[in-house]
């Protein structure tokens, strides 16, 4: 009698163990990506030296501090239907006199979905409209009408 | 007496020995021990302590079986269920009733009259619920812009689920007609109820919900016996 309950106990064990969901595996909310282009030379990827990027009135994000990349990844807020981000970019030496700024206002709409247990609720971007300043960025494109759900590819190049 | 009279003698009585040990044999053989029939109704204290212990779990689960032959019951439960899950990124609230009806076999070889069990049987259930979102976040996948958190508590009601269970379990009766009992279930969905753009999570009885559709149960319950008669 005792062996067979400390059999069930096992079997409890072993089962309960493996059937874990805890671990989201899952994408979640996806980031905006941009990709940058040449604006002389519209088909081709131009990388932006010494590029820093913020949010407004929020630090600069770590992994975009003053390095030089031809496409970003930026989170947008959830909690409202608009974000503002600042680049800025040094084309020329790291010196404070050659820093370039522009800004880029994202508009959108959040559509909430489930995704699993362990990963919870996503938010997807729909009606995405793009609107810029004038500094370092000559265009972008498309400007308005992007749906943004999946990370597989950039949603706006940036011409400068 | 002689020697060989003397031989003679213990042999015939050696053979009047095998002879009776033979028929004393066949007679214990035949004897048989009469063990109850009747109706068992318990209850399943494993979910009133859950209840003392989880201040997000309440539940009461009564069980019964009724014995159709030496080795096979007709078991069946009732209960109902309310319990409040915290997973990272949002709470619920399932709430509801469930009712679960099948067979166990013993498959436990008692001696003289003794009433053990070891159960292999199996359950269909079902289960009517309702689920609360209680609160979300969501997940945004960064640190930069956190989700806040929401309070809504939208309810679905009137959720359905169907399922099976494969069930293990032992009883011991420690006093006469007086059972405690542990047995563990592996339990897999036929069919549930989702809310809209949700999930069904938990369900009373059921118990969690997996990715897979499958789940896991358990009870510890004190019985008593109601003896219809003997066989």
């Amino acid at each position: 009698m005792k062996k067979i309950f400390l059999f069930i106990l096992f079997i409890t064990l072993v089962f309960s163990s493996c059937e874990k969901d805890d671990i989201c595996l899952e994408t979640t909310t996806p980031k905006l990506i941009l990709r940058f282009y040449d604006v002389a030379s519209t088909s081709d990827v131009k990388a932006v030296q010494r590029l820093s990027v913020w949010a407004e009135g929020k630090d600069t994000l770590t992994q975009y501090k003053n390095i030089s990349l031809d496409s970003i990844a930026l989170p947008l807020d959830v909690n409202a239907t608009e974000t503002i981000y600042h680049l800025k970019r040094n084309q020329v030496s790291g010196n404070l006199v050659n820093n370039e700024y522009a800004t880029i206002t994202i508009n959108y709409v959040t559509e909430e979905i489930y995704v699993s247990r362990s990963c919870g609720f996503k938010s997807n971007f729909s009606s995405v409209g793009f609107s810029i300043d004038n500094g370092w960025i000559q265009s972008i494109t498309p400007i308005n009408n992007v749906s943004i759900n999946n990370e597989s590819k950039a949603h706006v190049q940036i011409f400068h | 007496m002689n020697q060989k009279l003397m031989f003679k003698y213990f042999t015939s009585f050696l053979f009047l020995f095998i002879i009776a040990q033979s028929f004393g044999q066949t007679q214990k053989d035949s004897t048989n021990y009469k063990t109850g029939y009747g109706i068992r109704l318990g209850v399943d204290i494993s979910k009133p302590i859950m209840g003392l212990l989880d201040e997000n779990y309440k539940g009461l689960e009564f069980v019964g079986d009724y014995r159709l032959r030496k080795n096979l019951y007709l078991a069946a439960e009732i209960g109902t269920e309310t319990n409040t899950t915290s997973d990272d990124y949002f709470k619920t609230t399932a709430k509801g009733s469930y009712l679960k009806i099948g067979l166990n076999l013993n498959a436990y070889e008692n001696w003289l009259d003794m009433n053990n069990e070891i159960l292999v049987g199996f359950r269909y259930g079902l289960s009517n619920f309702d689920q609360t979102l209680d609160s979300y976040t969501i997940n945004t996948g960064s640190d930069y812009f956190p989700g806040n958190p929401i309070a809504i508590g939208t309810i679905s009601k009137d959720l359905k689920a169907h399922w099976i269970e494969l069930v293990l379990g032992i009883k011991a009766e420690t006093f006469k007609n007086l059972y405690l009992g542990f047995s563990f279930s592996y339990n897999i969905l036929l069919s549930i109820d989702d809310p809209q753009g949700f999930k069904s999570l938990y369900v009373p009885g059921f118990n969690t919900v997996f990715q897979t559709n499958t789940g896991f149960g358990f009870n510890y319950t004190i019985s008593y016996t109601i003896p219809f008669f003997k066989k």
